[in-house]
């Protein structure tokens, strides 16, 4: 291998391990606004929102995956073409569950659509339009993997600033977890209008 | 059922991080996955009755 390819297939390596960080960041981003509009505004999330977290804490999982090996210096060629499959099937079923909830306020006349809009799209539109860009993503980097893995970087630095990435993804599924357990109570789906805590009522508290 | 998918996806993403077995990582996430669709079959053939 000559300098100029290695040099390129280590700029590649870079690219992607950074992408994958980026994923983990920018669905935590995503996953942290929709909570913020469930505890500051109270608008509490319906089983298809709810759904379509699911969707996006499956689409990342796998993008941990990568940064954790890769920080360990285990991550083979094979287990990132798994690892993108695994987000583009799960990209795939989020986005089935956010264009249902598009049509089903399409569908009814003078619907204005469930919970308030952001930059003028509601949440599930969002949603959508995250997972779309997920599938372009992975397309991407499957084009890019036979010019290299993603790689950590050596700076423990640069590292830390992956492992926050990380720590911050699963510090929101355990919010989230807490916050399923509260909305949920004893019963065995979510409501179709969720508008209290209803283990909170359960237990007495409301 | 949002408890157990959520449980699940959390003990997912544990493993994840440790860097757990690859079957393990995969069949949770599969697990995940049918969980998460049986639910949505569930509410997709179902009127909502939203309320605004």
């Amino acid at each position: 291998m000559t300098s100029a390819s290695k040099q390129s297939e280590s700029l590649v390596s870079t690219l992607l391990f950074w992408g994958s960080v980026g994923f983990v960041l920018a669905y935590s981003g995503v996953l942290l606004g929709a909570f913020s509009v469930q505890l500051f505004a109270h608008e509490f999330p319906c089983p298809l929102c709810m759904l379509q977290r699911y969707a996006m804490i499956l689409t990342v999982i796998p993008q941990l995956w990568i940064v954790t090996n890769s920080l360990r210096g285990k991550l083979k060629k094979v287990e990132y073409a798994r690892c993108l499959g695994m987000s583009i099937i799960a990209a795939v079923a989020g986005s089935f569950e956010s264009t249902r909830q598009i049509l089903l306020h399409i569908a009814t006349k003078g619907d204005p659509g469930y919970g308030s809009a952001v930059l003028g799209l509601h949440l599930y539109t969002w949603a959508l339009i995250t997972f779309v860009v997920v599938i372009l993503y992975c397309g991407g980097a499957l084009m890019a993997m036979p010019y290299g893995t993603p790689a950590a970087p050596t700076s423990p630095a640069w590292r830390g600033v992956a492992r926050v990435a990380t720590w911050l993804f699963l510090a929101l599924i355990l919010a989230n977890l807490v916050a399923i357990i509260l909305l949920e109570g004893f019963a065995w789906i979510l409501p179709d209008d969720p508008t209290k805590y209803h283990l909170l009522q359960q237990l007495g508290f409301h | 059922m949002d408890i157990i998918i959520m449980a699940v996806l959390t003990v997912l993403a544990v493993l994840a991080y440790r860097g757990a077995k690859r079957a393990w990582v995969v069949g949770l996430w599969v697990l995940g996955l049918v969980l998460m669709l049986i639910l949505f079959k569930i509410h997709a053939t179902s009127h909502l009755h939203l309320n605004f």
